[in-house]
């Protein structure tokens, strides 16, 4: 646990302290020097950036009325399905305990299973489907079917080509076979190896690890990185490492299932605020400040606010600002989890803190992943080197677990480096302005359409409502026909109004491919009637040929 | 595990009565099952009452008293698999929004059928137990007891 005395001084006073200074031979390798940097933050601070809302309409009261009925009608089938396979009318496909146990205590509660057995038996052909190419803007599927109603499948042998990749988090295409890319990660393979065996406190930590965790410090502004092999375990295996008992944990109402594993694991308090509901994370502020601990009433140790930089499935992004303002009001700790906006959003992609105009060195804790926006694995923790460097210590993952594959190091920095352009070229630049492009394109178009979106103007994430449980299925197997792969979720992934299909945007998607989806989008919208908003606005009104009306002879 | 989700509930029982639109649903699918009943020729009007007093209220002792656990897996290790629905409502948080009103309207039907019925004996009796075989469960007293061990595993 951090000692915390220490970090009030630091939070409370402006001690000046001289970083790590980097090494001539880094400095040289790279090509950067103080002044640049300096000079470059300057620049990105200097124009805070207008913030568009996030968008989350309402569907009318009769779409939620419809949804409740139509779990109400698939819920009595299930009902009806189990009775059928209880008196024997209906071959039962799962596994059963033996007649000779019945006198026992059950294995598992039969219930459990209903959801699955009977709701999502029948529509898990929308999900997990394999594919057998890379997963960049199009990729192949290999075709199944099923004879039994989903409960199994074969593959046919054939494969469905050129679908258009609406579900990955391919946010600056870095999914792709790029020859130089490829050439450098295959030098650093038969320089280093494919594995480490080791974990980063023992004998893991290698030269290019170093170099990632220092790239990853510039990239980002701060003093100091570390790298992790797992992105989900970035959260779960630190979280704990940096609160525990005697803490207090506010945690957002949409935070990813990481986040959350971790917060438990800590073993602090943890409390909920409504989603980007700046009034009630400042209520749990007061009311933390004011009371402290429950029945002791002794003053928190720590208070650690855990947002998202883009929520992954409902695309909103953080007010970062606001929650800045009030950390800096209540004296709290903020842990920012960058996983879906480093390099998706931001001018030169370098997430929400350049989004905003925010100095990142204002975030205590700056998360990230390497698995969207890199083409890569794993994750980062940056902040303070006094930070970084107690997590060195106390990690889990730098305690037990293998430090990160070396092809997999090199492919990070390649992306790294073309993000920032110190390799040479505007290419990165290029696909950074391509996604914001696509992403203000897509979007704009969809709500044009009249359907509802949720999530910010800039977010990459595009969740699409489609609210009743029969249209989820409706909509990912009849996009499936037209080429195009989405991501569809339901409940109990989500409330039980919100089924939706959740589209990622890529940097490497053409326009072409987006318009091939929209129009599939609008057609289909309004055959299985998806349109539900009340906003539609005829931007581009139809073109009337006059000479088709008559004239009077 | 569901990594990805767009809540962070553990129990998404939680919160499925809390949901938007759900009384709303509720009320009509009440008022339909009124209406069927209606239209089948041979039942009169108090028989149509307390028929739809007696179903609404059957069904309720089902699905929110006797139907314990979720559908599906959840990550809180099985702690709720011997609560009922109605006991993972809300946290368990007694006098919510949601529990005042599927407390309130079973009464509100009870109310309406004994006066369609014109206070006869028989159907008020009949309506009486009905309705308290749906309300003594929901008494806070009642929260997490297994009376004479009824529906206790």
């Amino acid at each position: 646990m951090i000692r915390t005395e220490e970090l009030h001084s630091c939070n409370g006073t402006l001690k000046s302290r001289s970083g790590q200074k980097q090494t001539e031979n880094y400095t040289l390798k790279n090509g950067y020097h103080k002044n640049e940097k300096v000079q470059k933050n300057g620049n990105g601070f200097h124009q805070p950036r207008v913030r568009g809302e996030d968008s989350f309409e309402e569907a009318p009261m009769y779409v939620a009325v419809l949804t409740y009925m139509g779990y109400g009608i698939v819920i009595l089938f299930g009902y009806f399905r189990d009775f059928l396979r209880a008196v024997g009318l209906e071959k039962c496909h799962q596994a059963q305990e033996r007649e000779e146990q019945k006198d026992f205590v059950p294995l598992y509660q039969d219930f459990e299973n209903f959801y699955k057995r009977n709701l999502y038996m029948r529509v898990r052909d929308n999900w997990n489907r394999p594919i057998c190419s890379l997963p960049g803007p199009v990729f192949d599927l290999m075709e199944r079917v099923s004879d039994d109603y989903n409960w199994t499948f074969r593959l046919t042998g054939r494969t469905i080509e050129n679908v258009i990749n609406m579900g990955s988090y391919n946010y600056l295409g870095f999914a792709e076979n790029n020859v130089d890319f490829l050439k450098t990660v295959a030098e650093k393979t038969r320089q280093y190896g494919v594995g480490v065996c080791s974990t980063r406190q023992e004998l893991g930590n290698f030269s290019i690890h170093e170099e990632l965790e220092h790239l990853v410090a510039d990239f980002l502004g701060v003093e100091s990185a570390m790298a992790f092999g797992m992105g989900f375990a970035t959260n779960s295996m630190n979280i704990p490492a940096l609160v525990g008992k005697g803490c207090l944990i506010l945690s957002d109402e949409l935070n990813h299932t990481s986040l959350i594993l971790g917060a438990r694991l800590s073993g602090a308090t943890i409390r909920v605020f409504k989603h980007n509901n700046m009034q009630s994370l400042e209520k749990l502020l007061k009311e933390a400040i004011c009371s402290g601990q429950p029945r002791t009433h002794r003053s928190w140790k720590k208070i650690l606010i855990m947002v998202e930089g883009i929520y992954s499935m409902e695309g909103s992004l953080v007010r970062l600002p606001e929650i800045i303002a009030l950390k800096k009001k209540y004296k709290a700790y903020l842990y920012l989890d960058e996983a879906h906006s480093i390099g998706a959003v931001g001018p030169t992609g370098r997430g929400v803190t350049e989004h905003f105009g925010v100095d990142p060195k204002e975030i205590d804790v700056l998360m990230g992943t390497f698995t969207k926006s890199f083409g890569a694995t794993g994750g980062y923790i940056a902040g303070k080197k006094e930070l970084v460097d107690y997590l060195r210590c106390h990690s889990h993952s730098a305690v037990y677990a293998t430090a990160m594959s070396p092809p997999v190091v090199e492919q990070i920095i390649r992306a790294i480096k073309c993000i920032m352009g110190v390799d040479g070229t505007t290419e990165g630049q290029r696909r950074v302005r391509q996604l914001a492009e696509n992403t203000h394109y897509f979007r704009s178009r969809l709500k044009e359409m009249g359907f509802i979106i949720y999530g910010n103007k800039d977010s990459p994430v595009i969740p699409l409502l489609l609210y009743q449980p029969g249209k989820v299925g409706a909509f990912s197997r009849a996009m499936l026909k037209r080429k195009i792969g989405v991501v569809v979720v339901g409940f109990p992934a989500t409330t039980i109004t919100e089924a939706r299909a959740r589209f990622c945007v890529s940097a490497a998607h053409t326009r072409d491919m987006l318009n091939k989806v929209l129009q599939s989008l609008d057609e289909l919208g309004d055959y299985i009637r998806v349109k539900f908003s009340r906003h539609r606005r005829p931007y581009r009104p139809e073109l009337y040929n006059v000479t088709n009306f008559g004239l009077d002879s | 595990m569901n990594v990805g989700v767009a809540h962070s509930e553990v129990n998404p029982n939680t919160r499925v009565m809390n949901s938007r639109g759900i009384w709303l649903a509720y009320l009509l699918l009440t008022t339909a099952l009124h209406v069927v009943l209606l239209s089948i020729p041979f039942l009169s009007v108090p028989v149509v009452w307390t028929l739809t007093n007696i179903i609404h209220n059957l069904a309720m002792y089902l699905f929110l008293h006797t139907v314990k656990g979720t559908p599906f897996e959840t990550p809180d290790q099985g702690k709720a698999r011997l609560l009922t629905h109605w006991e993972q409502m809300d946290y368990g948080i007694q006098f919510t929004a949601s529990r005042k009103f599927l407390t309130i309207s079973p009464i509100v039907l009870y109310i309406l059928a004994s006066f369609y019925t014109k206070y006869d004996t028989t159907h008020f009796l009949v309506n009486t137990g009905s309705l308290l075989s749906v309300l003594l469960p929901k008494l806070p007293q009642f929260h997490g007891v297994r009376l004479f061990g009824i529906n206790k595993y």
